[in-house]
């Protein structure tokens, strides 16, 4: 054996992504001496992504580095975050020394391999050649992943385990993201077990901290945790997830530090400056703060998850260093950046009032209220819960005491279990002299909130499903985003498909809820154990 | 010039340098492999000179290449990464690097990997020290290199064997002092041993941890360079 077996590509669909054209040509000869001929080219990351939306390919190699505009990182993000890609599709990033990103990533951000260069004939045609076996042997479960069947892509992953085969840690490791994934935390913990008893593997130990993270044991996962950034400062996600950790312990100092480590291995991930932001903004540091979201909106910029709220955290943060210029830019920016969301463009108006109204522009902070106030009230439920705060105090101050009180009921409804916004809708009040009346808003929605979660519990055990379904559907309504409303109200439409069969809309709407506990609280176990159960409702998928 | 002139930070210009340095071989390693390709007007002498230049260039970009990892595993943010690897890929890709070498120097290459054997080691480690291990084979050998990979123990033996004069004696001497773990600060040719040995230690797992080997003689006669992985 010298020259290893050339594989056949010609009836494969492959796109090269470079912005050097050299290396095109080196790429497509390559290719082309195993017989490839349905090559495409694309010389940066908004080509890459047009061809992708055009055709079907079977592997794609990118650099990772394509001058100005999107990277490759950024490119294969966009393209897995979007479905792009085929479920048996590769995607070989090529680059020219091994860095901290690439490794122990989060699943759906990794390539399927990394190249390193110089890239040589034997380089490219064992690894093209071994990432598309592998992904033909996976196609299945990532289709079950797609479509949102994390158990039927468990047991698939089980039935491959069970046979020998090439890919075992591989399935292992994805096994263990399906149990994590769906709230079987002990199945999870018992592979990530058998990996450390193998070997100090850090994507285990970082699997082991993740499992005491969401069991609330954050003391063993902050020890995990250092054990493997002490050791090394390229894991990042564990430097990401130890920042959490110590957050939830109140060590914001320790949580900061951890973040700065971090960047400095890798500055150009937009939501572990976001991260560095908030907790900075929380101790005080407001430069490092402002710096760190100026970051974060420049980086989230060229991703397909651009939100508003990094551009708010900007402009509060500048807001509280009294700096009017860097208050009023992030918001004209974000109504520019994001102007097909009607929600991101209600905010950049609106949040220039407590702008105007703290630094003594009263009569511009209330006109633009008197033209707001409607749609705020309207669409409360849609705004983050910290806009919620700012604008209801300035609200409140100047008088418009009925905006503001939809406002903060709006903000208690939907999270009525988090005591600290419960604490801070009642400041607002205290802060414009009506303590009283503060806490008798905040208490009503609360009990109102509690008093619809009770009788839909209570309804349940006696049986009336539908009586008890009618009223959690109509409290969502209501308050779109409580979670533990949510939870319940998903449990209920379960519960009602397990007694009267599945029904697709039923399915559905039960879906929506717990995805939407999903991104407001991602570390809320039942969500879980919710999608394993309404997996299964109905459904038998032999496994 | 004030008294907060910007200090020096060496680290840095050396890393950039470095990678400046690395970047400028690749293009002269590519540059001297196509005036190999083109065959129709070489001299036999020109070609054998040619073929000294890329070896060199190899040999050169294979040694920055490992003063970066050495010195990112130093500082402790290499991202070093194990896992289960088939050995038959790793025996492939890096006869892949060095298979044109061997073709211009006359060498027969040979390999020889099971198939399905598996270990646990960051890859690109050590495909570093086995491509290094093969240049060092195909400079002193005579006809023959060979890269030998079996299982041993609970883990993998990397064997690559030479028919030339055999490692001379302070390199044994050397090789055997990292072997037992003894630093050694002032030597001017150990860079590559150093590397291998430094990238073994890494290698840990089930009580043992991956060592090197050098040593004399074999089916081959010559050098022996061996890797043991845990």
């Amino acid at each position: 054996m010298i020259r290893p077996a050339i594989p056949d590509l010609s009836a494969k669909h492959i796109l090269i992504v470079d912005d050097y054209e050299g290396m095109r040509g080196i790429l497509r000869d390559i290719l082309g001496r195993a017989g490839a001929t349905r090559i495409a080219f694309a010389t940066d990351g908004r080509e890459a992504i047009a061809q992708l939306e055009r055709h079907a390919f079977d592997a794609v190699l990118c650099d990772l580095h394509l001058g100005q505009g999107m990277n490759g990182q950024q490119a294969l993000e966009e393209a897995r975050h979007r479905q792009l890609l085929q479920p048996h599709a590769v995607w070989l990033m090529i680059t020219s020394e091994k860095t901290a990103e690439m490794v122990t990533g989060a699943v759906e951000s990794r390539p399927d391999d990394y190249l390193l260069k110089p890239i040589t004939e034997t380089l490219l045609f064992t690894r093209l050649a071994r990432q598309m076996a592998r992904k033909q042997a996976l196609a299945p479960i990532e289709q079950a992943m797609r479509d949102r069947e994390y158990l039927k892509a468990l047991n698939l992953t089980e039935a491959r385990l069970a046979q020998a085969n090439p890919h075992a840690w591989d399935l292992k490791r994805l096994k263990a993201e399906l149990a994590l994934h769906t709230g079987n935390h002990a199945h999870a913990r018992s592979v990530f077990q058998e990996a450390l008893d193998l070997r100090d593997l850090p994507w285990a130990r970082l699997g082991m901290a993740k499992v005491h993270f969401l069991e609330g044991q954050y003391e063993d996962a902050r020890q995990e945790l250092e054990r493997v950034t002490k050791g090394n400062r390229a894991y990042l996600e564990a430097h990401d997830w130890l920042a959490r950790t110590l957050e939830k312990q109140g060590d914001l100092e320790a949580a900061q530090s951890v973040l700065v480590r971090a960047l400095l291995t890798s500055p150009h991930a937009p939501l572990r400056q976001g991260h560095l932001g908030e907790i900075a903004y929380r101790r005080g540091d407001l430069q490092i703060a402002a710096r760190a979201f100026q970051r974060h909106v420049e980086l989230a910029r060229l991703t397909p998850l651009k939100g508003p709220d990094p551009y708010l955290w900007l402009s509060r943060t500048h807001l509280a260093l009294l700096d009017m210029d860097g208050a009023l830019r992030p918001l004209h920016e974000l109504a520019i950046d994001l102007r097909e969301d009607g929600i991101a463009r209600l905010l950049s108006r609106a949040m220039e009032i407590p702008v105007h109204y703290r630094l003594g522009d009263r009569i511009r902070a209330e006109a633009i209220a008197g033209e707001v106030a409607g749609n705020l009230k309207a669409q409360a439920n849609e705004l983050p819960p910290e806009a919620l705060l700012d604008l209801a105090s300035p609200l409140m101050e100047m008088g418009d005491k009925d905006t503001a009180e939809a406002l903060l009921t709006s903000l208690v409804s939907n999270n009525h279990e988090q005591s600290e916004y419960l604490e801070r809708a009642k400041a607002v009040y205290t802060q414009a002299g009506l303590g009283e009346e503060g806490s008798e808003v905040v208490d009503r929605a609360t009990q109102a909130a509690l008093d619809t979660m009770n009788q839909g519990v209570k309804l349940a055990r006696e049986g009336k499903l539908d009586e008890a379904l009618e009223l959690t559907r109509e409290a969502r309504e209501r308050i779109p985003n409580n979670p533990r409303l949510l939870l319940n109200h998903a449990y209920l439409l379960i519960a009602w498909m397990e007694r009267y069969g599945r029904d697709i809309s039923i399915a559905m709407e039960a879906r929506r809820c717990i995805e939407t506990v999903r991104r407001l609280k991602p570390s809320e176990k039942r969500a879980g154990e919710l999608l394993a159960k309404l997996e299964l409702v109905g459904n038998d998928f032999g496994g | 010039m004030g008294e907060e002139a910007p200090k020096l930070d060496m680290s840095t210009f050396l890393l950039s340098s470095i990678h400046d340095m690395k970047n400028s071989m690749g293009v002269m390693a590519a540059y001297l492999q196509d005036a190999l390709s083109d065959r129709a007007e070489t001299a036999p002498e020109a070609r054998r000179n040619t073929a000294q230049a890329l070896y060199e260039a190899k040999r050169v970009t294979d040694h920055l290449v490992q003063l970066l990892a050495l010195y990112k595993i130093d500082q402790a943010f290499y991202p070093y990464d194990p896992q289960d690897h088939a050995l038959t890929d790793l025996a492939q890709e890096a006869m892949g690097r060095v298979v044109d070498l061997a073709e211009m120097r006359g060498i027969e290459l040979t390999s020889d990997c099971p198939e399905a054997l598996y270990g646990w080691f960051d890859h690109e480690l050590i495909l570093g020290v086995v491509v290094q291990a093969l240049h060092n084979a195909l400079r002193y050998a005579n006809s023959q290199v060979r890269l030998a990979i079996h299982g041993h123990e609970a883990g993998v033996r990397i064997r690559i064997e030479d028919d030339g004069p055999g490692f001379p004696d302070f390199l044994l001497a050397q090789g055997n002092a990292l072997e037992r773990g003894i630093r050694f600060e002032t030597c001017s040719t150990g860079l590559g041993l150093y590397f291998a040995a430094v990238v073994a230690g890494m290698h840990k797992g089930a009580g043992h941890v991956g060592r090197i080997h050098l040593e004399n003689g074999g089916d081959l006669g010559g050098g022996i360079f061996m890797l043991e992985l845990p």
